[in-house]
């Protein structure tokens, strides 16, 4: 017997322990980007831009999985999911060919600089992001 | 910084993080004990951030001074916003929420101990 449930709040429960860890990696990744950016922005316009990136995503993902509003989840999973294709490629591509990034970002070798709980983050997002969901 | 203040600082950051967890397998939503447990680590921290923040502006000078400031301020502010998103939600999940900005706080001052190591003081 199913019945019609409406969505959970993402910020209920367990969500708030995710949010937890986005809401630390927004801040770290937002002071690490800024650093990067302010102080020495032309030594690696790439990956500090891409740093911006990620703590872009990042702070949309805390405020997307935090919120209520009706937007809240379309946020979060445009950001959950924006977060899962940057780690991959940036991973990749830090991987086969590491010349383009002479400095490390948050999603460098899949976040290896990070214990890769970059890689491990999105998936989880987005199985909260599911769970959560609307069903019936 | 003094080296047994970063020692006494990772030991409660990790203490906490123990706390928190157990609080959530104990089933035990967030209150006085937490209060007190993230206070106690607060204070420590307060201190550690003090005497670092007194040293750099007394004239250490540290090859990165703007990076390092920002991780004290940072130190100082996720536990007590962690506590407040904890609380603002009374179930069990609370104790992690605050063990995971026990951690977060922790590497933190790793951050610092190390950035303050590369000034030679």
């Amino acid at each position: 017997m199913s019945e019609a449930h409406p969505p959970r709040a993402t910020a209920s429960g367990a969500g708030r322990v995710l949010i937890a860890i986005y809401a630390i990696f927004a801040l770290s990744a937002t002071a690490r980007a800024g650093v990067q950016i302010a102080g020495k922005f032309s030594e690696a316009p790439v990956a500090y831009l891409l740093s911006g990136l990620a703590a872009v995503v990042y702070i949309l993902a805390t405020i997307g999985l935090a919120g209520t509003k009706p937007w809240s989840r379309r946020l979060a999973w445009g950001a959950v999911g924006f977060e899962l294709v940057g780690v991959i490629v940036v991973g990749l591509v830090t991987v086969l060919d590491s010349g383009d990034f002479p400095d490390d970002t948050v999603w460098s070798v899949f976040g290896r600089g990070y214990g890769f709980i970059p890689l491990v983050l999105p998936f989880v997002g987005l199985w909260w992001l599911r769970r959560t969901r609307s069903s019936g | 910084m003094i080296g047994a203040l970063v020692i006494v600082a990772y030991v409660a950051a990790a203490a906490v993080a123990v706390f928190g967890v157990v609080t959530t397998v104990l089933n035990r939503p967030p209150g006085r004990p937490h209060r007190l447990v993230v206070g106690a680590f607060e204070a420590l921290l307060v201190v550690q951030a003090v005497i670092a923040a007194v040293r750099v502006f007394g004239g250490v000078s540290l090859p990165e001074q703007s990076t390092f400031l920002i991780y004290l301020l940072v130190s100082v502010c996720v536990m007590p916003i962690g506590l407040q998103f904890a609380t603002a939600e009374p179930t069990r999940w609370g104790g992690t929420v605050i063990a995971v900005a026990a951690i977060g706080t922790g590497v933190a001052v790793w951050r610092i101990d190390e950035l303050w190591a590369a000034g030679g003081v």
